[in-house]
């Protein structure tokens, strides 16, 4: 029987809950225009928060649990290692592809409405911006900005499932890693819908102002909710015999 | 099942291929019903006196109605293997029943959406829902039968921790997310404001104005299809074709070790590289836009 007071378990509710801050802070680093930047009207990828940041951890959660499932006994480091790789891999692959079309099938320079330089490059971007947008394409510091999210919450959606696995594995050992990833799933969903009301479905990356205006808050608040995600996820496995 | 490093290569070519076709196929699935982001304009321009004869589906964002469609097709072949069916079949019968669902979501959404516009005077055109449905089926279909083959190689050959429903619900939605970025950019930025100059940017106050007149009569989503389908759609399927078969490939050559992650880091910073390249290929190519003030003061 799983005892909530012990130390152990508070360690696991606690790891959910970084795991979750996590998944919140990386859907600020990755660069989502929405609606806009899918007619190429504002810089970023043309799709919601929502969408990209549970499409890329996902693969990141899949490569994290095969890794796990090859080797049970992995060092915890390499599975947050392999979650990361896999998300970011996807999100390297979708921005790359996604900027083939803004040069190739829409004619667009890239162009960061925020900066006036590229923070890493250097490269002009206010004279790029075309009239009546907000930037277009991925510029570099967009795509190392998504990478370094996709890293983030890659790690996050690992270490939740790294977790439950620990807590589920004893109790109901062929079912476990479906329980665990559907319920990584769910706080995946949950940490990547708070901060779009934060970031108000466009945000360019970490040079972006809204990134350091809105990032302290959604944290917060994804961390307080994470901890009852936790708490569940481990309430439930009093139900497992 | 145990397999050699040639088998495991094979085993990873095969899910590429079927990833490459399942991108593209749900990008221009997505085109076809007109669905996610570029849809707000096919919503807007009724609102803005442009009637049109484009499909109007949009059942949710498109990694949920993809992860939808896949799950339904992976718990139906799984409900099917179960019962000892072959596993091609099993895959395409589950896929045909969930490509026929995802067809009656489209016509309810497709006459909701209209119904809705009612005050617009936007019609709703049973032409357009008799043929353009089916086809939206067929793309669905060879949507999910890729997806949930990749789950069942995933799950029964490599032996996977996940079972195929739910590898096909995640990559449903990694397919949704992708096409979503990727293929629908060519779709809402250049297809439906075609009648603009390439390369000159895209003015908010352009939104809702969406071409209506096709290369011969008016424009429907078939010819948006045939459209998009040159470009949106294969890059969109080249997006997931890399997302599995690079998310894969370094633990399969390098084993479960930290090499494999450092492959994987080395991947992400050539992606970067490339990334650059094409973002100095656009500037030099279309920009920039507007003069510097500092060399339009010298110059004078």
């Amino acid at each position: 029987m799983i005892s909530l007071f012990d130390p152990v378990i508070l360690m696991d509710i606690l790891l959910i809950a970084i795991s979750g801050t996590l998944i919140c802070a990386a859907v600020h680093f990755i660069p989502v225009g929405g609606a806009p930047a899918a007619m190429a009207q504002a810089t970023g990828i043309g799709t919601g928060t929502v969408e990209l940041a549970a499409g890329s951890g996902l693969v990141g959660l899949i490569t994290a649990s095969y890794m796990y499932a090859k080797e049970p006994t992995i060092t915890m480091g390499l599975v947050l290692a392999a979650g990361a790789m896999g998300s970011m891999i996807m999100l390297a692959s979708t921005m790359l592809a996604g900027g083939l079309v803004y040069s190739f099938g829409v004619g667009v320079p890239f162009a960061s409405a925020q900066v006036k330089r590229d923070p890493i490059t250097g490269g002009r971007q206010d004279t790029y911006v075309s009239k009546g947008t907000q930037g277009q394409g991925i510029p570099t510091v967009c795509f190392v900005s998504g990478v370094i999210g996709a890293a983030l919450g890659g790690i996050g959606g690992a270490l939740i499932y790294y977790v439950l696995m620990g807590i589920y594995s004893p109790l109901i050992t062929s079912s476990a890693a479906a329980v665990a990833g559907v319920f990584t799933m769910g706080v995946f969903y949950v940490n990547s819908v708070i901060p779009s009301y934060g970031v108000g479905g466009t945000i360019e990356g970490f040079h972006d102002p809204k990134f350091r205006r809105v990032l302290p808050k959604d944290v917060a608040t994804s961390f307080v909710v994470s901890l009852i995600c936790g708490l569940v996820a481990v309430l439930i496995a009093g139900g497992m015999v | 099942m145990v397999l050699d490093l040639t088998m495991s290569m094979a085993i990873l070519a095969l899910m590429g291929a079927l990833a490459t076709i399942a991108g593209c196929l749900e990008d221009l699935e997505s085109d076809v019903g007109s669905q996610s982001n570029p849809n707000s304009q096919v919503q807007l321009a009724p609102q803005m006196n442009f009637l049109h004869r484009i499909y109007n589906k949009a059942i949710s964002g498109e990694p949920i109605s993809n992860g939808l469609s896949a799950v339904v097709g992976g718990v139906v072949a799984t409900v099917l293997l179960d019962a000892k069916f072959f596993p091609l079949a099993a895959i395409a019968i589950g896929a045909f029943i969930a490509a026929m669902i995802h067809g009656i979501f489209s016509t309810t959404a497709y006459a909701g959406r209209v119904a809705s516009q009612t005050r617009f005077k936007q019609p709703l055109y049973m032409d357009i829902m008799r043929y353009t449905t089916p086809s939206i089926i067929a793309h669905n279909f060879i949507v999910c039968f890729c997806l949930v083959a990749i789950a069942y190689v995933q799950y029964v050959i490599l032996g996977y921790p996940f079972t195929i429903p739910f590898l096909a619900l995640i990559w449903g939605i990694s397919v949704g997310a992708i096409g979503s970025s990727v293929g629908d950019v060519h779709y809402g930025a250049e297809r439906e404001f075609q009648n603009r100059e390439f390369g000159c940017g895209l003015n908010t106050s352009l939104s809702g104005r969406i071409v209506r007149k096709a290369e011969s009569g008016l424009r429907n989503s078939i010819d948006n299809v045939w459209f998009c389908a040159k470009f949106g759609g294969p890059a969109t399927g080249i997006g997931l074709g890399l997302t599995v078969f690079l998310s894969s490939w370094p633990t399969t050559i390098f084993g479960y070790t930290v090499r494999a992650i450092i492959a994987g880091l080395v991947i992400v910073a050539v992606m970067v590289v490339l990334n650059r390249l094409i973002e100095l290929q656009a500037k030099n190519a279309y920009g920039p836009y507007k003069e510097d003030k500092n060399e339009k003061e010298a110059a004078a």
